[in-house]
């Protein structure tokens, strides 16, 4: 109760957890600035790294599923807000936040940034290729579907899921580990 | 009751977060991204592109000169055997740099740093050194985002130069595409100049869009050519757009019970989402 009256006697600026959330919104915008850029050495056959999932899996390896769905539902919106809403981002990246927090990680990986990287390659992979099923399903059902054919769809799939999990693998301990650092220390629930 | 408000009272911070994130989210969605793609023009401001690679533009511009004198010359010749021949006006374009390409692998699109304020509006025709590049598909007030000719989804009515042979023109994600021909029979050789056709409904008629790289008589439905954009899609920094009112409605006969939109009909060569 103590420290409940100290922390609310301070200006709302100042609270912890409006600190935390200003970093972890900043976090997400600088995410979300990356994505149309194509900065050279980020770039591997037309495709950068996709850094909202780096952002998901960072968020949910220590949190719960639930926390992970929410955190790729907003982040999904948003992506749908730069691209397209048709097929929409938001279910690969809830499918990612929630198999990154049930990913029993205390018996299998440890933690530390070789196995977040492994976690992003999956991720990535496992992404795409809900957006390639959206739409290869728009394809079979819609009778005016603008898409191409199934093979050439899966083909395409192939390209861009390979270099993208091996340019996000790649670049994920950068938003990871300083992501990671701040979490541990502005823990909501000590 | 008294277990919603102890669950209220436990989580009310944290309910109240993820509703405000959700919301923001959903309200940038529902303006198409404009306040982020704002914040993404402010800050790669100092980064937009000078003029640079220019013996790799100055080539596409003699490319395109060429096919333009191509079609000029065929145009000529059908000149003389029409009267009622209307002229399309050029009108001056919006020059503007490309500052970003797809937030996304799936989709073919790159962001200019023109937007409605500088009068670009949904619809406009995007032209490069080279020819034809796509159509601006959303804007905010200083950014405009185009979808490639290039995108699977993208269709574009087309022509062959030479020999007026119709088709449609669909992307494949890199820089060539490919174009269905609507006769049995096309007559057709590599290296013909495509230009847009009158028939396409998004897209001003006569703009070069590439060349004939190989032909493929015996597929099936229709027969194939593979072009070569002549635009370097992949290297572009510069792009042109042209104020161009879609004709949702043309004079060519459609046929009965069918839509417009489903990109079946050769009168329609028209490009739009699913």
């Amino acid at each position: 109760m103590t420290t409940g009256t100290r922390i609310s006697s301070l200006p709302l600026w100042r609270q912890p957890w409006a600190i935390n959330s200003m970093v972890t919104a900043a976090s997400v915008l600088v995410c979300l600035l990356l994505l149309p850029s194509r900065i050279p050495g980020m770039e591997l056959l037309g495709v950068a790294p996709h850094w909202l999932l780096i952002w998901v899996v960072a968020w949910s390896v220590k949190r719960t599923q639930w926390q992970g769905a929410v955190a790729g539902l907003v982040l999904g919106l948003l992506q749908d807000a730069m691209t397209s809403p048709h097929p929409t981002h938001t279910l690969g990246l809830i499918v990612v936040g929630v198999l990154t927090a049930r990913l029993q990680k205390q018996r299998y990986l440890q933690e530390d940034i070789i196995s977040v990287a492994l976690i992003v390659f999956a991720m990535a992979v496992i992404a795409e290729t809900v957006l390639a099923l959206q739409i290869s399903l728009n394809q079979l059902l819609a009778a005016d579907s603008l898409y191409p054919s199934l093979g050439k769809i899966w083909l395409y799939h192939q390209r861009i899921a390979l270099s993208s999990a091996i340019l996000s693998s790649l670049w994920a301990p950068a938003l990871y580990y300083p992501l990671n650092r701040w979490w541990d220390r502005y823990s909501p629930e000590p | 009751m008294f277990a919603l408000r102890r669950w209220w009272t436990r989580h009310a911070l944290k309910a109240g977060m993820v509703t405000l994130a959700v919301s923001s989210a959903w309200l940038l969605r529902a303006n198409d991204g404009a306040m982020i793609y704002e914040a993404y023009n402010w800050v790669t401001r100092p980064l937009q592109p000078g003029l640079s690679r220019e013996q790799q533009f100055e080539n596409s511009y003699i490319l395109e000169l060429q096919e333009r004198i191509v079609e000029l010359e065929n145009q000529n010749r059908v000149l003389h055997t029409m009267d009622d021949y209307e002229s399309t006006a050029t009108q001056k374009g919006i020059r503007a740099a490309v500052i970003g390409r797809a937030a996304d692998h799936w989709w073919q699109q790159i962001v200019l740093n023109r937007g409605s304020r500088q009068g670009v509006a949904v619809g406009h025709v995007v032209t490069g050194p080279g020819g034809l590049i796509g159509r601006v598909v959303a804007v905010s007030p200083n950014t405009a985002r185009v979808l490639l000719i290039s995108d699977p989804t993208s269709r574009v009515g087309a022509k062959v130069s030479r020999t007026r042979a119709m088709g449609v023109v669909r992307g494949q994600s890199n820089n060539r595409v490919v174009m269905e021909f609507f006769e049995k029979l096309p007559d057709v050789k590599a290296g013909d100049v495509i230009v847009t056709s009158s028939y396409s409904r998004l897209f001003p008629k006569d703009i070069p869009i590439g060349r004939i790289e190989s032909i493929d008589l015996t597929k099936s439905p229709a027969p194939e050519a593979v072009i070569q954009l002549s635009a370097p899609l992949p290297i572009l920094e510069w792009a042109e757009v042209h104020p161009f009112e879609p004709q949702e409605t043309v004079d060519a006969p459609v046929l009965p019970g069918a839509t417009p939109e489903n990109g079946t009909i050769p009168e329609s060569g028209s490009e739009s989402r699913p």
